[in-house]
């Protein structure tokens, strides 16, 4: 304890001003919206600091009315959760084929893989539409599902050939011996001893895929029936004249998923996210 | 691109080479071909539309409907003599040159205290990932939300009794670009500064300590014993940042100011949205595309050198 007084000193004061005037910041605005979701547009302006009186629900059932917000969040989950399911079905063979093998074509595939994170996504945007247009699937939410494993494949991979290289192949020469075929050496003990990995990935990309805007907004378009929530939510400003006790009840909503996971599972998320980002 | 990882935990490296090479390199052939449907997924969805702005690019084509015929290189004549577009080179150069710094050099510096662990340092580094987990429509919001003429900062100003400094800070095309720009650093520095803390913390104590004992002060010990033994990282992640301003400027704009008024806060990657989904001129947007793309390609060479320079 004494150390540690002695370390933070007077000369830290500068430097505690600062971050955590930042952390402010970074909070306020989180305060403001969840306090304003509960708020009529009176109390918001004139006192939007104050917490709320009451906690009724209406500025949610009005955003889940006006804008489709309900549906919306259909459309994201399923989106979301069809997505990742179609790349742990991609990534977790393609991994483990890439971590086993020392043949060339193998490292050739995983140098692909490893570029992949210099593409910008962005860029692509126009010809990704055109290829939805010729597939005949633009405005639909099937070619969103599919495109979306492709953005996520090289990370995905990438961090599960690391986990699936520190499995010693002794297990998969003994299983072997029991007669196991590669399906079942994959299924039975390269996927169990690679759940963490398993997990950074489905986190990882949980969080881009539920996130994902502009591709959703131009190829799945503003249909309310398709859409997803990060395309519904920026018509609430226009929608309603910007009632903001709306706006702000409509952005908790795209947030309470993300929140949830990441209260729970904290500590891994924040590992995941600093080896994911890196690895781009 | 070489890139250091913090690897995930229990990475221990290449496990040791199996008894009988022969054996386990023909089961390793056999399943090669599990890789092939991803491979062929990503070259689909990812290479193929890469490559096809290349060839879009160098397309007359001036609307969806439209016949398309060969243009060459005349696209990029047409862009070169449109001021729109050296109006978006002026506002990509500006946001490039105000963010980049300001975000790298706060998070370095937040980063460091993070990782030295001060009283509170567990509620910093929470409150530090937010930008990271929310997204681009709800960070939008936010920023609408204090932006607006009606919003928070506004609020603030005339609850002060400075009516005269409000503004339709969006609306106007002298603070639009900077709303933008303030945007990308308060989501940057949260994120970053928490890539740097983590980097930091696997620095050896001793390292400053020694540092400390000798008289040097904390300014002292984070940029001349600490930050040469990271380098390469912030070199990294500042090319990470680089491409994320440079190419995910266009949402912000779309969401914000349209990249109005005028053209005045206008960027390269709207630029790219703009000419092919509102103005449907299909060449010209994928030829600044083709630009924008080996713009970031040189933008990452430089920060390369920028952080190999006096090693």
């Amino acid at each position: 304890m004494n150390k540690s007084h002695a370390k933070f000193g007077r000369s830290w004061w500068p430097a505690h001003i600062l971050v955590w005037g930042y952390a402010v910041l970074l909070a306020v605005p989180l305060y403001y919206f969840v306090a304003s979701s509960f708020k009529s547009n009176d109390a918001i302006f004139g006192s939007p600091l104050a917490p709320p009186t009451s906690f009724g629900l209406d500025n949610f059932t009005t955003a889940f009315r006006t804008a489709g917000l309900g549906t919306a969040v259909v459309n994201s989950a399923l989106v979301t959760v069809v997505a990742l399911a179609l790349t742990l079905g991609l990534a977790v063979p393609a991994a483990f084929a890439l971590a086993r093998s020392e043949g060339r074509a193998a490292s050739v595939i995983e140098k692909v893989f490893s570029l992949g994170f210099l593409i910008p996504r962005f860029a692509a945007l126009f010809p990704t539409f055109l290829l939805a247009a010729a597939a005949g699937l633009f405005h639909t939410r099937t070619f969103m599902v599919l495109l979306l494993p492709a953005t996520a494949l090289p990370l995905s991979v990438v961090i599960l050939v690391q986990f699936m290289r520190t499995i010693p192949k002794e297990m998969e020469e003994a299983a072997r011996m029991d007669g196991a075929s590669t399906f079942a050496v994959l299924r039975h003990i390269y996927t169990p001893m690679c759940l963490p990995g398993i997990a950074t990935v489905l986190l990882l990309n949980f969080l881009s895929f539920w996130n994902e805007y502009l591709y959703s907004l131009v190829l799945i378009g503003p249909d309310p029936d398709l859409r997803t929530i990060q395309v519904a939510l920026p018509t609430l400003k226009s929608v309603t004249g910007t009632d903001y006790g709306v706006l702000t009840a409509g952005t908790v909503l795209t947030l309470v998923p993300v929140w949830i996971v990441y209260t729970m599972l904290q500590k891994r998320m924040q590992t995941a996210l600093v080896s994911g980002a890196v690895k781009m | 691109m070489t890139i250091t990882t913090p690897r995930p935990a229990a990475t221990t490296g290449r496990a040791p080479s199996p008894v009988k090479p022969g054996s386990s390199r023909k089961g390793g052939r056999g399943s090669t071909i599990l890789a092939l449907p991803a491979l062929v997924w990503y070259l689909l969805f990812m290479v193929g539309p890469m490559v096809a702005i290349f060839v879009i690019a160098a397309l007359h084509w001036p609307g969806m409907l439209q016949p398309v015929s060969f243009a060459g290189l005349d696209n990029f004549r047409t862009v070169f003599a449109d001021p729109a577009f050296w109006a978006a080179v002026r506002n990509t150069a500006v946001q490039l040159v105000i963010a980049l710094p300001v975000m790298i050099v706060c998070a370095y510096m937040i980063g460091y205290y993070v990782a030295q662990r001060p009283p509170g340092h567990r509620v910093i580094r929470y409150l530090l990932f937010v930008p990271g987990l929310i997204s681009t429509p709800a960070k939008a919001m936010v920023f609408y939300a204090a932006l607006s003429p009606d919003g928070l900062l506004n609020g603030a100003l005339s609850g002060l009794g400075l009516d005269s400094l409000t503004d339709a800070w969006l609306a106007s095309p002298s603070t639009a670009l900077y709303c933008l720009i303030a945007m990308d650093i308060w989501a940057g520095i949260g994120f970053t500064a928490v890539l740097f803390a983590a980097r930091l913390s696997s620095v050896p104590e001793d390292l400053g300590e020694a540092a400390q004992l000798d008289g040097a002060g904390h300014w002292r010990t984070m940029w001349r014993i600490h930050f040469p033994v990271v380098r390469d990282y912030v070199g990294v992640v500042t090319m990470l940042q680089l491409l994320w301003t440079l190419f995910g400027s266009a949402q912000h704009v779309l969401l914000l100011t349209q990249g109005g008024p005028g053209t005045s806060s206008t960027t390269l990657s709207f630029l790219v949205y703009q000419k092919a989904f509102i103005e449907a001129d299909l060449g010209y947007s994928q030829a600044v595309g083709v630009i924008l793309f080996l713009s970031g390609l040189v933008g990452l060479l430089t920060v390369r050198r920028v952080f190999r320079a006096s090693h």
